[in-house]
């Protein structure tokens, strides 16, 4: 359902809102936060070679390919294609502002997504592997972000609420296919 | 009444408090102990973290309803801005609710004038700042500003209202006493908080364009632009230096008020942003991320207390206070 969102387009107000000068810097009150965490049996050097590149989000379901520039280097940037359609599907631009290969952690933002497809505005997120305790992994999704709607009174397509859901189900549809891709610890 | 929470069980609080009360004894060997309290607004818990800044615990968790960001601690009184449900209110330092205002708008930064009994409170969405009432919270007048006023702060002399308006990338200064606007200076890009050094000077942290402006608030010149690291949020002074949260860096720049030059970067906790100094030398940090409270040793640069808050620390504004207990 959430899924839905992440995917879904919406050009008309999306193209309305390119038309206001500002609007990406402009956000509502309440900063939010999500943590979601997953463990996996794969080992965290092997995790980290699957997910750790910048350039590869392909690993995610809803991601199903990629442009992008600069590697993993600080200001690389990258262009997710959500859809069979590439760059003129629903896509995502984001840019990376930390990389650590050996603490096996990356910090990105999002620079510009209409928010039909991801309903948030000045998000940031870091995605890390680290070990668990009694072997695997533990792979942690972090986000910070507001709502979609940057002035006051949110419809509830644009709210807090929304824009909770919709990052939540990104995070949770990208760890459950490296659960399914490395297997649970102990099983 | 308000010492306790849903989330903390009231015992906790009784033992932080008991422990916090031990500590600061302790430290009153030979030497006046510090008072500090940090009021710390926690916009995802709805609460407020009481911070004994000397005894370095949380020693009451107050339940403030509506995303509490803005704070300003006075003699006194707490007060607290909650943008969701467009509330000001003020507390007893003890966390007992006094008055409570709801503003039509979207109220986000706040500054207390004490001396004339006043509170301004920054509209978000409608380009101006509330004047209220400190006692009662009645709203008595409102300034104009440009677009997204945010950070608000009084000089410590009492001459000096000194407002970022955000998406105007502007500071305007109002005669505290008149309220008639003075100056009007071009800053960085986004000014968001800002804070008086104790040289009289104003530092305004632009989280557009990474650094700070410095301004003479008698002439309204910018004296300096001083590069920091990303998004800049809030500024707090000690030990001759001035302190700024790199909110996106998850550091602290540390610039000398001699020469304005760069003395270090501080690793931070993740999103710091709200900061403030005691009377005993240490900046305060909120950390909105990570759910803590930094205290750093102004003079050593040393991080010296990493304590527990409740969630979402913002601490937007002048959030210590100095209880002379």
């Amino acid at each position: 359902m959430n899924r839905r969102t992440f995917l879904a387009t919406g050009l008309v107000t999306g193209a309305a809102l390119a038309l206001l000068p500002g609007i990406a810097l402009a956000h509502g009150p309440s900063r939010q936060k999500i943590t979601v965490t997953a463990e996996v049996a794969a080992d965290p050097a092997e995790v980290w070679a699957a997910i750790g590149d910048f350039q590869d989000l392909t690993w995610h379901p809803a991601v199903v390919s990629q442009t992008g520039a600069g590697g993993n280097d600080i200001d690389a940037t990258r262009v997710l294609h959500l859809s069979e359609a590439g760059a003129d599907g629903p896509v995502i631009a984001e840019v990376l502002y930390k990389y650590d290969a050996d603490k096996m952690t990356y910090s990105y933002r999002i620079t510009d997504v209409a928010v039909e497809v991801l309903p948030v505005t000045n998000y940031s997120s870091h995605l890390t592997v680290k070990p668990r305790e009694g072997g695997g992994s533990l792979v942690e999704w972090r986000g910070a972000f507001y709502r979609g709607y940057p002035n006051n009174d949110p419809p509830e397509d644009l709210n807090d609420e929304a824009a909770i859901a919709a990052v939540t189900a990104v995070y949770e549809a990208g760890l459950d296919a490296l659960v399914e891709r490395f297997g649970a610890p102990g099983s | 009444m308000r010492w306790s929470s849903g989330s903390v069980p009231p015992a906790r609080d009784a033992l932080r408090l008991a422990g916090g009360l031990a500590a600061a004894l302790a430290l009153t060997a030979g030497v006046p102990a510090a008072a500090d309290l940090a009021f710390v607004t926690c916009q995802n818990g709805d609460a407020l973290s009481v911070v004994d800044t000397a005894a370095r615990a949380e020693i009451a968790r107050w339940d403030v309803p509506g995303k509490p960001a803005g704070v300003a601690a006075g003699p006194g009184a707490v007060y607290t801005v909650s943008p969701d449900d467009k509330t000001v209110r003020r507390w007893s330092l003890s966390g007992a609710l006094g008055a409570a205002r709801a503003l039509d708008g979207g109220p986000i930064g706040i500054a207390l004038d004490a001396g004339r009994g006043r509170v301004f409170v920054s509209d978000w969405y409608n380009a101006r700042a509330w004047v209220l009432d400190a006692d009662t919270l009645a709203l008595t007048g409102e300034l104009t500003t440009r677009a997204a006023p945010s950070g608000l702060a009084l000089s410590a002399d009492g001459a000096w209202l000194a407002i970022a308006e955000r998406d105007a990338d502007r500071v305007s200064l109002f005669d505290a006493q008149t309220l008639a606007r003075v100056h009007a200076v071009a800053v960085g890009s986004r000014p968001f908080g800002l804070g008086f050094a104790p040289d009289g000077r104003l530092f305004v942290g632009n989280v557009g364009s990474n650094d700070v402006t410095v301004i003479d608030p008698a002439s309204g010149e910018v004296i300096a632009t001083v590069p920091v690291q990303d998004h800049p949020y809030g500024v707090a002074f000690a030990a001759g230096r001035a302190f700024v949260t790199n909110q996106y860096a998850g550091t602290l720049s540390v610039i000398s008020l001699d020469d304005l030059s760069a003395v270090a970067t501080l690793p931070a906790g993740e999103y710091p942003e709200g900061i403030a100094a005691t009377s005993d030398g240490q900046i305060a940090v909120a950390n909105w991320f990570d759910n803590t409270l930094h205290l750093i040793d102004a003079a050593s640069l040393q991080t010296v207390a990493q304590i527990d808050t409740a969630d979402g620390p913002r601490a937007f504004g002048a959030f210590v206070l100095d209880t002379g207990r």
